[in-house]
């Protein structure tokens, strides 16, 4: 078994939302889905096998898939077989990390749809054409842009209230979490 | 209220849907085009388009480039959170848009002067944009951007650098000081990094200064540009492995990677840098120490005992981090390495057992199949233990069954099943497993797949105690199964087996039980098992039978009734149909299916299908292939849980190997018929398996050969392909001269071929005629000289040169007794072996390899016969080994040999005894080693 020598380790990265349709797909130099029927087929047959179980890493259809499921999405990393799965896994759970801290603690599908920019950017700033560019996640969020503010009306902090039912849930477990971890 | 105003944001689509795309095309045409440019809404604009381009949409080339040109306007809005999302989008749209040359100045202009956030962004994208031509105006940026002091500028250059490689590999190679440069050098994010976002409050004291990743990917551009020269590399490698200037992980995997890539060219250099990969497996992060562990188990055969130890060592710590993905890789790495040397592995059993009940499924099995080696290793060696082990394993596993899954259920089955088959000596416990697993609840797939297992194991098993056990425990399945699909395929197999027996009685009594009890199907199939008893046996037991299926004439339904009155009518006649149903062969399938189709697209059906040149396969044949491709299957099955294609390399090859061969065979025979002179010469016998390399992979020109022994007709037919890998040449009237030091060979034609094109292929055919082995003292081996003439013409943009012949020496092509031989299976060697007196032969030869392992694996493909007996498995420490090898020569006749090996001093001492059917077969072989 040769190691991939080349930079290209990564082969794609996809976020699903909960049926298993996309939300953002992107394949480097992948020959073995090369068309999109093949890019749908292979992430419709991966989804049922990594839907709710959270087991992180598996090999499916000769490729090392990694994957983080955060509420109502699946952030997916797909490399070579014989890939470092420690390094891909990496690569995703950094990911999903970032991705959590851009969208302010609320990675669920409606909120990736609303700010889609800071979501291609992130990814952007990950992986470039399979190169992996960064994983430490606080420098990629440093990377990614916050939308310019044009219009003083558009600045209005949104009321909690008017977050979705997921990001009043994640908050609340984030905040448990850090409470127990500090032991009050 | 709240969902209304949620909704709004996105102008173009409620969530999920896809935005529509032509609404999404004007939109953005009138927003860039505006002016002012409005940078909040252009953003949410350009995000939408990217969501279509992401989502699978794509644009048709001219509006790619009209909105391409679009976006190039907002080049004029100097927001820079608006400039990186336009960035993106050049970057996603340059692929399918023309004229895209159009905005390199715009980025250059961003690049020198331009805000850094931006400005890697702009670097990415550069590399996008430009073409062969146009790299070199960009080559001062590109430098510059490499030694720029910001990391992720320089990270930007680098990446962008490797992306041009394919494209402008002359003026990338000119970056090389620089990159060499960045690989040592220590940059530092600007304090302005961590700005943008209020995440991490005004403290940034906890927030790493830099990531190093720009090591990474300067150490990976220098190896492509370092590719050719060896030492360079070499010294580069030894000199950032001493002084720990790597910092980053991903870094030093790449190194690691360089020195398996050096070690697997030249193993002699392993001694030198054998200690910095050990010191990878004390590092701190888990991925560092993985790819280390990678690594060494993938240049194992050349380290020492204690060297291979610290790995397990390595390994062991490995398997109980609480990241799954490391546990993951842990085992998948130990599982390999228990394929090859399950002994090694002991030590970590005790961590295996307890992964057997990980929470992640893939970690579970493959601990337990893992585990099931370890103790098919300790069998072989016949240790004492091993019935405990294998006890402990089972009575785990026992207790595991009842929690788990229907799907891991029969991965474990499978597992057992190959372990059985591989180490027949403890079929006892795992039969009873087995058959313990059948009497409880179930699903038909779950029952299937024990029955498929049991089946294999009678097949496959050579022990009449064994089988009467099997057969015993299925009848009592049939007793109450409610699967009609598996009481029939059980009722076939106890026909088929039970009147071999010594108690066929005893299954007839059960067979007649379905035959009042059950379904009209499986009364008919109990029909057709009773009346093989009756044919096969003869004797009283056929007395009883016929009063049995007399009964059955009134049966209710007509199948059963129709069966019953052939089978009566058959046992009349008991010496014709016992010849029917006990017949010993089959006929090839693949061979049969492809004469059928080629009969029928003749359209002449005046001439009867010639039935007799279809090949028969005996029953040894038969289960030789299935055996073949079982093991296979089931190694494939080792490597991962999937029942998709899914495994390890390793895996894939043997996969291939087996399944591909057949269809390999046939093409070969259709193209040879292709060719009238050698249709000529009848049946085909057997073509060598894998083609022979007779030059260097690289060469200018590569030539491999495929041999064919064509036996009825005493002909050797060598085909020679031969590949021009020059893009600029082309090769007219190409022909192989032949020189063989056997004077029996003698060639008869030469088909050359007319004209191979720049990098073009063509096939030469060389027919020889061959000695006979029939004949008295044939001398079968050979040696042939073969030279490459051609002429050879210089192309030059489509305009040949006239040319001038040259030749081309390749190298020595050997006839062997391999090319006569075919692996054939039998579970029982020794019987054969004890069988075969028509001509035997022995020597003792001394051969230049350093394991036993190597020496079995090129005996088994020189000889191309079948290790049997598990005797292909070598344990490591082992100093003396033999190696039992089946085959079935092209004249039919069988082939046994018997290969000793002692290990003394640096060589290998191997003692060949062989014995065959075919007079000359024996010394042939031996002659062979």
């Amino acid at each position: 078994m040769s190691a991939n020598i080349s930079l290209y380790q990564v082969t794609s990265v996809l976020l699903l939302d909960n049926e298993g349709h996309r939300l953002f797909a992107k394949y480097y130099h992948d020959e073995d889905h090369a068309s999109l029927a093949q890019q749908r087929k292979f992430e419709q047959t991966l989804f049922p096998k990594i839907n709710k179980v959270n087991e992180d890493i598996l090999l499916y259809d000769n490729h090392l898939v990694a994957y983080k499921q955060v509420n109502d999405v699946l952030v997916v990393v797909v490399a070579k077989i014989n890939e470092n799965e420690s390094l891909i896994y990496s690569v995703c759970a950094n990911l999903t990390e970032a991705l959590t801290i851009l969208l302010d603690n609320s990675l669920d599908k409606n909120t990736v749809v609303e700010k889609y920019d800071m979501v291609s950017l992130a990814i952007d700033e990950t992986v470039d054409d399979g190169i992996i560019i960064e994983i430490d996640p606080a420098i990629i969020v440093s990377r990614v842009t916050n939308p310019p503010v044009a219009n003083a009306v558009d600045n209005i902090k949104i009321d909690i209230s008017e977050r979705g039912l997921f990001n009043a849930f994640s908050f609340a477990t984030k905040k448990i979490g850090e409470r127990l971890q500090q032991g009050i | 209220m709240s969902t209304q105003s949620y909704k709004g944001k996105d102008a173009y689509a409620g969530v999920g849907g896809t935005p529509d795309k032509m609404a999404v095309f004007q939109e953005c045409l009138q927003q860039f085009n505006a002016s002012p440019v409005n940078a909040k809404k252009c953003r949410q604009l350009l995000a939408t388009l990217l969501r279509l381009l992401y989502q699978g949409e794509s644009f048709p080339s001219s509006e790619s480039t009209t909105l391409f040109f679009s976006i190039s306007k907002l080049f004029q809005h100097k927001d820079s959170s608006l400039r990186q999302l336009v960035y993106l989008a050049i970057k996603e749209l340059s692929e399918t848009s023309q004229d895209i040359l159009m905005v390199t100045s715009s980025i250059m202009k961003d690049i020198q002067g331009g805000d850094l956030i931006y400005k890697p962004n702009a670097i990415r994208t550069l590399a996008k944009v430009l073409d062969s031509t146009t790299v070199s105006s960009a080559e001062r940026l590109f430098k510059n951007a490499i030694v720029d002091k910001n990391p992720i500028v320089s990270s930007a250059a680098l990446i962008s650098a490797y992306h041009l490689l394919p494209q402008a590999k002359d003026v990338v190679k000119r970056f090389t000081n620089e990159s060499l440069e960045a690989v040592q050098s220590y940059k530092q994010f600007p304090p302005t990094q961590w700005q943008l976002h209020d995440f991490y409050g005004a403290s940034t004291a906890n927030l790493p200064s830099t990531s190093y990743m720009y090591q990474f990917h300067a150490l990976g551009l220098l190896h492509p540009l370092r590719n050719h020269d060896k030492m360079g590399l070499m010294k580069l490698v030894t000199s950032l492995s001493e002084g720990g200037q790597l910092k980053n992980s991903l870094a030093l995997i790449q190194l690691i990677r360089y020195i398996s890539e050096i070690v697997t060219n030249d193993p002699a250099l392993l001694n030198h840098l054998y200690p910095a990969l050990a010191s990878f497996l004390k590092h701190k992060s888990d991925m560092v120490e993985l790819e280390a562990c990678k690594t060494l188990v993938g240049l194992e055969r050349h380290l020492s005992e204690d060297q291979f130890m610290s790995i397990i060592t390595c390994l062991q710590k490995l398997l109980s981090v609480p990241r799954i993905s490391t546990r993951f890789a842990a085992i998948r790495l130990i599982n390999k390495i228990s394929m090859s040397h399950p002994e090694k592995i002991m030590v970590v059993v005790p961590e295996l057992e307890n992964l057997i009940n990980d929470q992640n499924r893939s970690i579970s099995t493959l601990a337990i199949t893992t585990l099931l080696k370890t103790m098919g290793s300790s069998s072989a060696a016949g240790s004492s233990s091993s019935t405990a082990s294998v006890d402990r394993l089972i009575s785990k596993m026992t207790l595991l069954m009842d929690e788990i899954t229907e799907e891991f259920k029969i991965v474990i089955i499978e597992a057992i099943e190959n372990l059985t088959l591989k180490f027949p000596s403890k079929h006892q416990q795992l039969v009873s497993f087995l058959t313990d697993l059948l009497r409880e609840d179930g699903s038909l797939t779950l029952k299937s797949a024990v029955v498929d297992a049991l089946f294999d194991l009678i097949a496959y098993l050579d022990d009449s105690s064994a089988h009467q056990l099997i057969l015993m425990n299925l009848c009592e399945f049939i007793e109450d199964c409610e699967y009609t699909e598996l009481s029939v395929r059980i009722l076939h197999l106890l026909g088929q087996q039970g009147p071999q027996t010594s108690n066929p009685s005893y299954y007839i009594r059960h067979i007649y039980n379905r035959l009042v009890l059950e379904n009209s199907v499986v009364r008919s199939s109990a029909v057709v098992a009773l009346s093989k008893f009756a044919i096969v046996c003869g004797g009283s037991i056929a007395a009883n039978i016929k009063t049995l299926l007399t009964r059955c004439l009134n049966d209710v339904d007509d199948e059963v009734r129709d069966r019953a009155a052939i089978a009566l009518g058959m046992m009349k006649r008991a010496p014709d149909a016992k010849k029917l149903l006990v017949s010993d062969g089959q006929y090839d399938l693949g061979a049969l299916e492809s004469k059928l189709s080629s009969y029928l697209s003749t359209n002449d059906f005046t001439i009867k299908f010639p039935i007799d040149e279809i090949p028969v396969l005996s029953a040894e044949e038969l289960k030789s292939l299935e055996y073949t491709k079982k093991m296979n299957k089931l190694e494939a099955v080792d490597t991962t849980q999937e029942a998709s294609p899914v495994e390890g390399p390793s895996g894939a090859v043997a996969d291939n190997g087996a399944a591909a061969d057949a269809l390999k065979q046939q093409q070969y025979e259709a193209e040879l018929f292709a060719i009238p002179e050698i249709a000529a010469f009848g049946k085909l016998s057997k073509s060598s398996s894998t083609p022979i390399y007779l030059t260097e992979k690289e060469n200018e020109f590569v030539v491999t050969a495929v041999k064919h022994v064509f036996a009825d007709a005493s002909k050797l037919v060598i085909q020679y392909q031969v590949s021009n890998t020059l893009s600029n040449c082309q090769l007219e009237d190409v022909s192989i001269v032949v020189e063989s030091d056997n004077a029996a060979y003698e060639v008869e034609f030469n088909v050359p071929v007319p004209e191979i094109g720049p990098n073009g292929q063509g096939v030469v055919y060389v027919a020889l005629s061959a000695p006979s082995l029939d004949q008295e003292d044939a001398e079968v081996l050979a040696a042939f000289g073969n030279t490459l003439i051609y002429t050879y013409k210089e192309v030059d943009d489509g305009v040949t040169d006239d040319g001038y012949s040259d030749e081309y020496q390749i190298e020595d092509l050997e006839v062997l007794s391999g090319d006569y031989v075919t692996p054939l299976y039998n579970s029982n060697f020794t019987s054969v072996y004890d069988q075969l007196s028509v001509d035997s032969d022995s020597t003792v030869v001394t051969i230049n390899a350093s394991s036993l392992d190597e020496v079995v694996t090129k005996l088994k493909n020189q000889l191309s016969m079948m290790p049997l007996d598990g005797s292909d498995y070598v344990p490591s420490d082992a100093a003396s080994h033999v190696v039992k090898l089946l085959g079935k020569d092209v004249y039919g006749g069988k082939i046994a040999a018997v290969v000793r090996l002692a290990k003394t001093g640096g060589k290998i001492a191997a003692k060949v005894e062989a014995r065959s059917d075919t007079p000359g077969m024996a010394a042939l072989v031996c002659n062979s080693v």
